[in-house]
């Protein structure tokens, strides 16, 4: 019984990294309509550019500063990627087929990771020295690293900021309306180059994050980058255009991945992979359009 | 060329919808087959590894241009299949205990590149399953669960069998066709090509049947289709199964190329690799899988010696900058994510367009009305 609290509250702590990293995706496809599938090399690129900062920063300034400083460096580096990336490649792509939309999105992954490994290698890297310490929390009698609970802190306190910024600024606004009926929007003057490259942005920094946390974890390698794609599964489970599906779904993902790791390990070794997957294939031939998806009434 | 000549008419229709149609086109395909079985005496014999990973991506894009191009079916998880097809053909030769006069009249492999093609069949078809209820975006994930769920079953259940490490070598001898050994790159050539030709004109006849023709309705509006009495799930099951198929065949003929199975030739990319061949071949067309799986392997090929060159000349005069040549990779893999996207943003109709306007223009040349 212990073993299962524990396994659930990490879970949750590690969805709710996940989560924030879906809130992104969503973003992007509300407002744009694109479907990103190169979330994982986003979260990828995060990790490596903190780790970057990091590096530099901690050689003049305590370990703290240094840390906070890199994720405030992280953030604007994603911020400029993601209007660079939304300006070059995908605002040639508006109107254009879904199929090929998503391919670009895919040729974008490729583009990132190659980057990415011909800038820092292919080898685990490691925030060093450690930022949280080893030593794991007790709290009620159940023991969580120090890592995962101010992960779950970070992607909590971003995840309202957004929720926000969304809710009681200008710009999130006009993001809500675009989202929500595009022609109207623009007919009220409602900038939809700034919606989509503002989608962008916000992606780039919830994943960046995102991957910066999930390094802190692991250590940063390739598999942050499929780690990062989990969170497809999640926002299949959440339906594509729903945000708080998303958190659902990112905090389900990461709840079954821990599960699956805590039990079904012994019995199917790597069902920690793929039970995220397994689960959503089974749950989408009962509720193809997820938790709480729009479901499309087609006409010929 | 494509138009034809003056004077032609057809009595029945069975003449109309024959391959070739003409003398002409007769004359075009059997120079072609004789170009082909002459390929490696006239470009020599280093060139063959080029020219069977051709084959192999025409072979294992075919299945990905059948779900995309002809019935509308996005996959992003075809290397699962073409996997399913290697490990079975791998196993049943290695494993299966065959009777000694089978394996001397080397039927061994052939039996196992059909099951290989079944095997994948299934497997693909499970996948399908839920496009009976979902499509776009959620039929991707379902394929890309496919991906994620092989590969790991692959890696943590095959890889056991025997006490071995992530790879089964293949002992030399053992890929063996009839009284014919595949063991020099001619004859993998050679055996590649056969395989396309049938599989090629095994795709282009079932295009041209009542099944292409539900593919290619149910592409274009799949409700219309329903509507008119095409059976929507049978269909797309079937789709789903004959791609699996040539996955299988295509999986089943690289293990003869490599003489070993491992998982990470079936990684993610690959399906992607794919993906991307098709469009910048063109989609819905059964040249442009030809003519994407040359581009891109010739422009992998091209770049690898380009780079290798230039790490001679870095070597000897610039050692400093030595470390560039590690990076070729990673290198690769950018150009071709970028060269998908400026297809995609500039020539949305991939080669097959082009080459298509260019016989266009010589078939009227020197008379073109069209501005073009």
């Amino acid at each position: 019984m212990e073993l299962f609290l524990q396994l659930i509250v990490t879970g949750v702590m590690l969805g709710s990294i996940f989560a924030l990293v879906s809130l992104g995706w969503v973003l992007i496809y509300k407002c744009s309509g694109v479907l990103n599938l190169a979330m994982g090399e986003l979260t990828m690129i995060g990790g490596y550019v903190c780790l970057a900062f990091y590096q530099k920063f901690v050689t003049i300034m305590p370990v703290n500063y240094a840390f906070v400083l890199a994720l405030i460096g992280t953030v604007i580096i994603g911020l400029i990627l993601g209007l660079l990336t939304e300006r070059i490649f995908l605002r040639k792509m508006i109107g254009e087929p879904v199929l090929a939309v998503i391919m670009v999105t895919v040729g974008l992954s490729f583009f990132f990771k190659g980057l990415v490994f011909m800038i820092w290698d292919t080898d685990t890297q490691v925030f060093l020295p450690r930022i949280f310490s080893i030593e794991p929390i007790v709290i009620w009698g159940i023991t969580v690293g120090a890592v995962y609970l101010w992960s779950f802190i970070a992607a909590m306190v971003l995840m309202v900021i957004f929720i926000c910024f969304f809710k009681y600024t200008r710009w999130g606004l006009s993001m809500q309306a675009c989202a929500d009926d595009e022609m109207a929007a623009l007919s009220l003057g409602v900038s939809a180059k700034f919606v989509y490259a503002l989608a962008w942005a916000i992606a780039f920094m919830a994943a960046g994050v995102g991957g910066t946390l999930l390094g802190n974890i692991n250590g940063l390698n390739y598999s942050v980058s499929s780690l990062g794609l989990l969170v497809l599964p999640a926002v299949v489970l959440g339906g594509l255009n729903s945000v708080p599906g998303a958190i659902v779904g990112g905090i389900t993902i990461g709840i079954l991945q821990n599960l699956a790791g805590g039990y079904g390990e012994a019995y199917v070794p790597g069902s920690k992979e793929v039970a995220p997957f397994v689960f959503m294939v089974i749950f989408l031939l009962f509720k193809p359009y997820g938790l709480w998806g729009w479901e499309r009434i087609e006409r010929v | 060329m494509s138009y034809l000549p003056c004077g032609t008419y057809f009595e029945s229709y069975a003449d109309d919808q024959k391959w070739w149609r003409t003398n002409f086109i007769k004359g075009k395909m059997i120079f072609m087959v004789v170009l082909l079985a002459a390929a490696p005496y006239i470009v020599g014999s280093q060139w063959m590894s080029v020219f069977y990973t051709i084959n192999y991506y025409i072979l294992a894009a075919l299945g990905v241009q059948l779900l995309i191009g002809y019935c509308g079916q996005i996959t992003l998880g075809h290397a699962a299949f073409v996997a399913v097809g290697g490990y079975t053909s791998a196993m049943m030769v290695l494993f299966l205990p065959w009777p000694q006069f089978m394996v001397d009249a080397g039927l061994v492999y052939p039996i196992s590149i059909v099951c290989a093609g079944f095997a994948a069949a299934l497997w693909s078809v499970l996948f399908g399953l839920p496009s009976a209820r979902v499509k776009g975006f959620y039929l991707i994930m379902t394929t890309m669960a496919a991906q994620w769920i092989t590969l790991r079953l692959v890696i943590t259940q095959l890889s056991k069998i025997g006490g071995r490490e992530q790879s089964f070598p293949l002992p030399p001898g053992i890929i063996k066709i009839g009284p014919w050994v595949i063991d020099s790159d001619e004859k993998i050539y050679y055996f590649s090509v056969i395989l396309v030709l049938i599989c090629l004109v095994a795709m282009g006849n079932l295009l041209r049947s009542k099944m292409g023709r539900a593919w290619i309705a149910i592409r274009d509006n799949d409700i219309a289709a329903e509507t008119m009495g095409v059976n929507i799930v049978v269909y797309k099951l079937l789709a789903f199964f004959v791609s699996g198929f040539f996955a299988g065949i295509a999986g089943a003929f690289w293990i003869s190329a490599l003489f070993f199975v491992s998982p990470e030739n079936y990684e993610w990319f690959y399906s992607l690799l794919w993906v991307g061949i098709i469009l910048i071949g063109g989609v819905g067309s059964i040249q442009g899988i030809v003519f994407g799986s040359a581009f891109v392997v010739i422009v992998f090929k091209l770049l690898e010696i380009s780079v290798l060159g230039l790490s001679d000349i870095l070597m000897t005069s610039y050692p400093e900058w030595g470390w560039v040549t590690t990076k070729i990779i990673f290198f690769k893999e950018s150009a071709f994510g970028l060269a998908i996207i400026f297809f995609l943003i500039y020539e949305p109709n991939g080669i097959a367009y082009r080459y298509w306007q260019l016989k266009n223009y010589f078939n009227l040349w020197p008379f073109s009305y069209t501005g073009k």
